[in-house]
């Protein structure tokens, strides 16, 4: 039954003028994956249907051949609603997988923005650690030397020290002149007084040769 | 290039090409090779893609400086710079753009140049090396412009701050020179001897100072004293570092200071003093340290020293694989 199908469907084709045997067998186990006796069961109908209408059959064989057909007609029906279901649910389900995919491909990306944004603190933290650490370094060197307070203090006690200083050398400088002065006031009238008495002594022994002259004259 | 020869080379100088793609690297026979860093960090990077894609000698002696400006790389060896250009290098032609000599007082002896920087502001190269001064070159002229003198023995390591213009160059002498020019002529110097700081000094090793950087107003240098980190505006050494060996190059990265010197290891220093982690690597010793900063797909940090493997480090804390000669 299946062949002459087959058979069937292959002369279509050919009339399309297209496709090979590979693709309509293909074709063909596909659409009867259901299960085989559905493509029978249509067969059989049609022949039974057939004989039903030429033979001669008596009353009660001939209704109950009717109804054989009706349920196997049924039966035909029921698995053809049955593909149809799963005809939609095949749909569904394809939605829906689309849907996850859609979703999927959002969370990457966002994924991936993450990351950027990771390794953007990444460097900031790595700056700020770096910051810190010569912070720290500079610090260290600053401690070791005293505290300004400290060295401003002796600063200042230094310079007062030094304004004493200098005060002092002032007046004792002052002084050194003044005495210098003094001396030098002192020592002229001292050698003043000398060369008026070796004048005096000088004009007295000029006088007494000029009247040992005059007496000896 | 035999068993024996690989045994005893030496990197001495790392750099980056402009774009961040390649790193060449200057070991002690005067040979210069780049690597492909875009190969050797692919996924699918394999044992040939660790070696070099271009290796060819550019000097007679060590090459002990390498440096790369926008279009050039510059290699110093004994006495000379050469400049060749990264887009030659990359399609494998090894012809020099330019190669130059510092005018030297005797001529006699020819000094080895041990460290260059440039000047990005006046576009100036600076090379410091065994005659015991800085020699300051203007790239688009070529001419050798000026010379500062003042160190009493060679210099190992220039360093430039970008905020004030200023060059840092220490030396064997053990002084750490901060020269500073308003105009094109050397105008002011000051001297901060590391061994005048008591807690940094190493007697058993000695005064020289073979690292230096800075972080405009930091400043590490290390050598023989222990690696130091100094405030430079209050001249004074804020935190000694507790390494054991003598640190040969030393960078800011972040808030971490990574150095390399003598041992196996890279070490990741707090600013504070402490010394965070230790990293192993193979080299026994390591010469020089450089960060790919430039690319951001490629940010790797690489290693040299006394091996011909260099160890290239994609995430800082761990080796992820090694390049070799």
């Amino acid at each position: 039954m299946s062949i002459k199908f087959f058979r069937i469907v292959q002369c279509a084709f050919w009339r399309m003028g297209s496709i090979t045997d590979d693709e309509v067998i293909r074709k063909r186990l596909l659409i009867d994956g259901d299960g085989a006796g559905d493509d029978r069961r249509i067969n059989v109908l049609m022949k039974s249907f057939t004989k039903w209408c030429h033979s001669n059959f008596s009353p009660e064989e001939g209704f109950s051949q009717y109804q054989r057909m009706l349920t196997s007609l049924a039966q035909c029906e029921f698995s053809m609603g049955k593909t149809l279901l799963v005809y939609d649910m095949n749909l569904k389900e394809m939605e829906n997988y689309e849907a996850i995919y859609a979703d999927i491909e959002r969370s990457i990306t966002s994924a991936h923005e993450k990351i950027a944004e990771c390794k953007k603190e990444i460097q900031r933290a790595k700056r700020i650690r770096k910051n810190r650490q010569e912070y720290d370094a500079l610090a260290r060197v600053i401690k070791q030397h005293p505290d300004r307070h400290e060295t401003l203090k002796q600063l200042e006690a230094l310079d007062r020290e030094l304004q004493q200083l200098s005060h002092i050398k002032e007046n004792v400088e002052d002084k050194l002149e003044l005495r210098k002065k003094q001396f030098h006031v002192l020592l002229t009238t001292i050698q003043e007084l000398q060369q008026t008495l070796e004048n005096d002594e000088k004009m007295e022994s000029d006088d007494t040769q000029e009247s040992s002259m005059e007496n000896g004259d | 290039m035999g068993p024996v020869e690989l045994l005893h080379m030496s990197v001495f100088s790392q750099s980056f090409s402009p774009c961040g793609r390649f790193l060449a690297a200057g070991n002690n026979y005067g040979e210069i090779a780049v690597f492909s860093l875009s190969a050797a960090l692919s996924p699918d990077a394999s044992q040939a893609s660790q070696k070099p894609i271009l290796n060819f000698t550019a000097h007679d002696g060590p090459v002990f400086s390498l440096l790369s400006t926008d279009t050039h790389l510059l290699s110093a060896g004994n006495g000379e710079i050469s400049a060749w250009s990264w887009a030659e290098l990359i399609k494998k032609s090894t012809k020099a753009a330019w190669t130059r000599k510092p005018s030297y007082e005797t001529s006699l002896e020819i000094p080895e140049i041990n460290a260059m920087i440039i000047n990005p502001k006046d576009n100036s190269l600076i090379v410091g090396g065994g005659d015991n001064n800085i020699h300051i070159m203007d790239m688009e002229t070529g001419i050798f412009k000026s010379v500062l003198k003042g160190h009493t023995d060679y210099i190992h390591c220039l360093c430039f701050k970008e905020r004030e213009e200023e060059i840092l160059s220490g030396g064997e002498d053990g002084a750490v020179r901060i020269w500073g020019h308003t105009e094109i002529l050397l105008s002011h110097f000051q001297t901060c001897s590391g061994m005048a700081s008591q807690e940094c000094a190493r007697p058993q090793f000695g005064k020289w100072i073979s690292c230096l950087a800075t972080d405009s107003d930091w400043m590490l240098c290390g050598g023989g004293p222990s690696l130091s980190l100094w405030h430079l505006r209050s001249m004074s050494p804020t935190s000694v570092f507790p390494l054991p060996g003598c640190q040969r190059e030393a960078v800011f990265y972040q808030d971490l200071i990574m150095s390399v010197g003598e041992g196996p290891h890279v070490s990741h220093c707090l600013h504070g003093g402490t010394v965070k982690a230790q990293i192993p690597c193979t080299p026994s010793s390591l010469n020089t340290l450089a960060l790919n900063l430039k690319n951001t797909e490629h940010r790797v940090m690489t290693v040299g020293g006394s091996s011909h493997q260099i160890d290239v480090f994609t995430n800082f804390s761990y080796r992820a694989f090694s390049l070799s000669f």
